[in-house]
């Protein structure tokens, strides 16, 4: 035991040290550079340009655009991922239901009025990132987490009973869930829909006017820039966050009497 | 010959490569679960912010300064002026979506290590012998 103990810890100790040489010799180039790939320079002067709007996303926000429009397919897979995920953690809970009446009462009532006074707060404020993902930082995975922590306040602090008599029940999170990831699988191929009814050429997961296919989603709401299906995927993506979350924290704060449901749930499913 | 700013940013990034060798050691050589899951989140938030790092460009002179596009719909100079002065996005949107995900996966081990001790009654790898299914 202790020897293996010390073959781990100077194998790391090697490790880290070669690491560190080869980035002390500049394997990763200069640190601190001046200059940036040209790729990341592609991406910063197409973000926003409407002078070559072909290639642009016509949104402010360089790593939303990237996220949604320019790697939009990358993140379809990363938030199917997301919801694998939970759905695991749903089935290593299956057989749980939702028990009224165990007596759970929140603390108390001093930290539930602050409670009253932060929850409009926290939804303003979380609901502003994701919906504004296209013009500030954030988008609808910051937005959705920041809106989940929300959720999680109203299950500590007014208790698991309160949460489950306000509806937040797993059926429902799910539902939600399920909801959000159709709105987004119905938003990448909106456009390629239009074209195929119109008789014309148009792309999967695409936003503005491409080469090829004149559709284009919304560019402009009045004055500013919208991004087009950024700002669609930004919202759905939040309502599937918050939703997926919440379920996952819920599930994992069961009380005694659900999880022993589930573990005689799991038996008998063997 | 560098100087302080490059010195520190090198020192910066060494620290978090020693960062991620510690919390290699610590999922490798702890026997408890969920020690293993802690080094495991330190693991991936140091290489997150590794990327970060990797990522950034140092602009001459003007510090703090702040790329942003203000002005719309703005002119192709400031565009110019923007990409010319911006760090690099690409890594924040593959750190964006290495913590979403990292986020789900570690609600499921967070789960599935308190099933774990539902079974065995402990959380340590090397001493769980037996339980309720032998």
């Amino acid at each position: 035991m202790r020897v293996r103990e010390i073959v781990i810890a100077s194998s790391i100790a090697l490790m880290v040290l070669l690491l560190a040489y080869v980035i002390d010799l500049g394997g990763l180039g200069p640190l601190a550079p001046h200059t940036v790939r040209s790729i990341a320079r592609a991406y910063l002067e197409y973000v926003y340009n409407p002078w070559n709007a072909t290639v642009s996303s016509m949104a402010l926000e360089a790593v939303t655009a990237i996220v949604w429009d320019y790697r939009g397919l990358d993140t379809y897979f990363e938030t199917s991922v997301l919801f694998v995920a939970i759905i695991g953690v749903a089935t290593l809970y299956r057989g749980y239901r939702e028990l009224k009446g165990l007596g759970g009462t929140g603390l108390s009532e001093i930290v539930k009025t602050s409670t009253r006074v932060l929850v409009p707060l926290i939804l303003v404020a979380g609901a502003s990132i994701a919906i504004h993902g296209h013009l500030t930082p954030g988008g609808g995975f910051q937005g959705g987490s920041f809106m989940a922590v929300l959720m999680i306040l109203l299950a500590v602090v007014f208790s698991l009973d309160y949460a489950f008599e306000k509806g937040l029940t797993s059926r429902r999170l799910l539902a939600i869930r399920s909801a959000g990831l159709v709105g987004i699988l119905v938003t990448s191929i909106a456009l390629l829909v239009a074209g195929a009814l119109a008789g014309v050429g148009a792309y999967i997961f695409q936003n503005m006017a491409r080469e090829g296919s004149d559709f284009s989603m919304p560019t402009w709401l009045l004055d500013r820039p919208l991004g087009g299906t950024l700002f669609f995927f930004n919202i759905f993506e939040s309502l599937a966050v918050v939703s997926g979350l919440t379920l996952t924290f819920i599930v994992l704060a069961l009380r005694k009497e659900e999880v022993d449901q589930a573990l005689a749930a799991g038996e008998w499913y063997e | 010959m560098s100087d302080y700013f490059s010195t520190m940013f090198t020192v910066v990034v060494l620290s978090l490569v020693a960062n991620i060798g510690i919390a290699l050691y610590g999922i490798f050589a702890k026997p408890s679960l969920i020690k293993k899951f802690i080094a495991l989140t330190i693991f991936s938030d140091s290489i997150n912010s590794f990327a970060i790092a990797i990522g950034f460009r140092r602009v001459a002179g003007s510090y703090p300064s702040v790329a942003v596009l203000a002005d719309v719909p703005g002119s192709p100079e400031e565009l110019q002026r923007f990409s010319a002065t911006s760090v690099d996005p690409l890594p924040q949107a593959l750190v964006l979506t290495a913590i979403v995900i990292g986020l789900a996966v570690y609600m499921f081990l967070a789960g599935l290590i308190m099933l774990y001790y539902k079974h065995y009654g402990t959380t340590r790898v090397d001493v769980a012998r037996g339980g309720p299914r032998g």
